[in-house]
């Protein structure tokens, strides 16, 4: 007899990022149904949705309502960071723990929350390490108006500093703004090595649309000079983007290998890290169905969970999955692989930064 | 003026956290381990090596003097106070020992990161201002040599005490020393030539 575990499952099915919060609930969907189709697991998971329809004010209260009408103590969810930190208040009023499978710009290490998809040193550093030796290190920062683009940028600045190049621009756009022909006329002007894209949703796929139409008026601004550079960027957004997407870069956990892909490889990292965190989840639960967020740190201790990326650990400390690092360039509806880093350990406030190792000297200057 | 590092590289840093042993000491540990920090809980006494800490967390509601290995106010690296009641001898305590950020305790899941980053911040402020204060009463200390000097040099045949400040400033400038330093110097060669016949001095 299989125990019956609920779970809160909190995502926004529609609204300007609407793509991204679907990719995620397609991912826990599938994980808890692979897990109650287990013969093996031990438990049943139920369930729990509630949709705050992509309005910020909805998440705290819909939050509190999974975990007041069920027995929930966790829940998968939230896209935004501006959602996962309006939650975090109600989880330490209810002792609760939030599975939170979206890339974030760090600085964080909540003992309510699970991070399972990327932090800086798992997105951002290695991305531009990458393509400062190949591009150039002047950049141009482009974010939706919330701490996501903040803060990465802000990481961006130093580490575009550290590699000898400059800011020639910073610009943020309201959350589902679409009107990005200034951003374009700036880009246009200053002439940047890179543009490191840090806007979500419509907003990143107007600016995608604009900037092919840019490179068709002059060769500077073509993928193979002048690439758009994106953290949280994957397939599921792709449809949106279509050709415009071509040849530009991001950066994640994982990206879907079409060669060897079957029906039940995730189609992205954001479904493959809201599958993981199920998957971390009913493992732990299958130990202790009582575990709440106290014992998380004990139960990732010394413990290895399998996942779409394949065997990772959560750091008891941090709760921050180890997670492999891939550069992918878009082709098509997907991305080719362009580089891949085994196991890099979770470092969510850059404690163990290290200019010279990430930029190969001290200060790179690159000649482009 | 050189950039700061931004990203403030915490990593292997050492903090104390001089606390009795409490729900309180758990939660700073965890939030500095996971922020990269060594962390050492001590009580009731600050060990010698807390000098060589990076950061010192110390209790404001049990705390006295005698617990930390430097004289009141005087701790040579950023502090950050835990205050619990909030008695007003206790904050009174508190700022004596100039604390450089403060936290509230019960400490939740939050906090210790700003709290790092105020201290370190406020304490460099207040050191280099401190440096610079005391720079600036050395020179106001030395007005008295250098006025000793201009006379000296003015001393000399057909030389006004303008043209004198003139010629102590380009000393200075050749022995690249500052003004009160050559001031220092022309005073004791003044004074050792006081024996000798004035005109035959360089």
């Amino acid at each position: 007899m299989k125990s019956r575990i609920e779970i809160g499952v909190l995502y926004s099915r529609s609204g300007s990022y609407q793509l991204v919060a679907n990719a995620c609930h397609a991912g826990a969907m599938r994980a808890i149904s692979d897990v109650n189709a287990d013969p093996a697991s031990g438990i049943e998971l139920v369930a729990i949705e509630r949709d705050p329809g992509g309005n910020i004010d909805r998440y705290a209260p819909l939050c509190d309502e999974i975990l007041r009408q069920s027995s929930a103590r966790h829940v998968v969810g939230a896209v935004t960071s501006w959602s996962r930190k309006e939650v975090i208040p109600v989880l330490e009023k209810s002792g609760a723990a939030l599975w939170y499978a979206c890339p974030y710009e760090g600085f964080e290490a909540n003992e309510h929350v699970v991070y399972m998809h990327a932090c800086p040193n798992q997105h951002l550093v290695p991305l531009l390490a990458h393509v400062v030796p190949r591009f150039g290190a002047n950049g141009f920062l482009l974010g939706s108006n919330y701490i996501w683009g903040w803060e990465t940028n802000r990481v961006a600045r130093d580490l575009i500093a550290d590699a000898g190049g400059k800011v020639l621009g910073e610009r943020y756009l309201p959350i589902g703004e679409t009107d990005v022909s200034r951003l374009i006329e700036e880009i246009k002007a200053t002439k940047p090595s890179f543009i490191l894209n840090n806007l979500i949703g419509t907003s990143s796929y107007a600016f995608f649309a604009a900037y092919a139409d840019l490179a068709r008026d002059d060769p500077h601004f073509g993928p193979e000079r002048c690439p758009i550079l994106s953290c949280n960027l994957t397939e599921a957004e792709l449809p949106a983007i279509g050709a415009a997407g071509n040849g530009h870069l991001s950066v994640g956990p994982y990206f879907r290998d079409a060669a060897t892909a079957t029906d039940e490889t995730p189609a992205s990292s954001f479904e493959a890290s809201a599958y993981a965190s199920v998957m971390v989840l009913a493992k732990v639960l299958a130990q202790n169905p009582d575990a709440g967020f106290a014992e998380l740190s004990t139960a990732f201790a010394g413990t290895s969970f399998a996942t779409p990326f394949g065997s990772i650990t959560v750091d008891p400390q941090t709760q921050h999955a180890t997670l492999p690092v891939e550069i992918g360039r878009i082709s098509e509806l997907g991305f080719e692989r362009v580089s891949h880093i085994e196991r890099v350990a979770p470092d969510p406030y850059l404690s163990r930064y290290d200019r010279a190792r990430t930029f190969g000297r001290a200060r790179l200057k690159v000649v482009s | 003026m050189s950039r700061a590092a931004h990203i403030p590289n915490l990593g292997g840093a050492r903090a104390f956290v001089l606390h009795r042993p409490h729900a309180t000491v758990g939660a700073i540990s965890r939030q500095l381990q996971a922020i990269g920090l060594e962390v050492v809980d001590c009580w009731p006494e600050l060990p010698a090596e807390a000098l060589a800490a990076d950061f010192v967390f110390f209790d404001v509601d049990l705390g006295f003097d005698q617990q930390f290995p430097w004289p009141r106010g005087a701790a040579p690296m950023p502090t950050i106070a835990l205050i619990g009641s909030e008695a007003p001898g206790r904050i009174e305590w508190a700022l004596a020992h100039k604390a450089d950020a403060q936290l509230l305790k019960p400490v939740g899941n939050a906090g210790v990161y700003s709290a790092l980053l105020i201290a370190r911040q406020s304490f460099a402020a207040r050191r280099q201002l401190a440096d610079e204060i005391t720079a600036l009463q050395q020179r106001v200390a030395e007005r008295q040599t250098i006025v000793r000097a201009v006379t000296a040099l003015s001393g000399q045949d057909g030389v006004d005490d303008e043209r004198a400040y003139a010629q102590l400033r380009a000393l200075a400038m050749n022995w690249q020393v500052s003004l009160e330093d050559a001031a220092r110097r022309v005073v004791a060669l003044t004074e050792k030539e006081a024996g000798l016949d004035q005109s035959h001095r360089a």
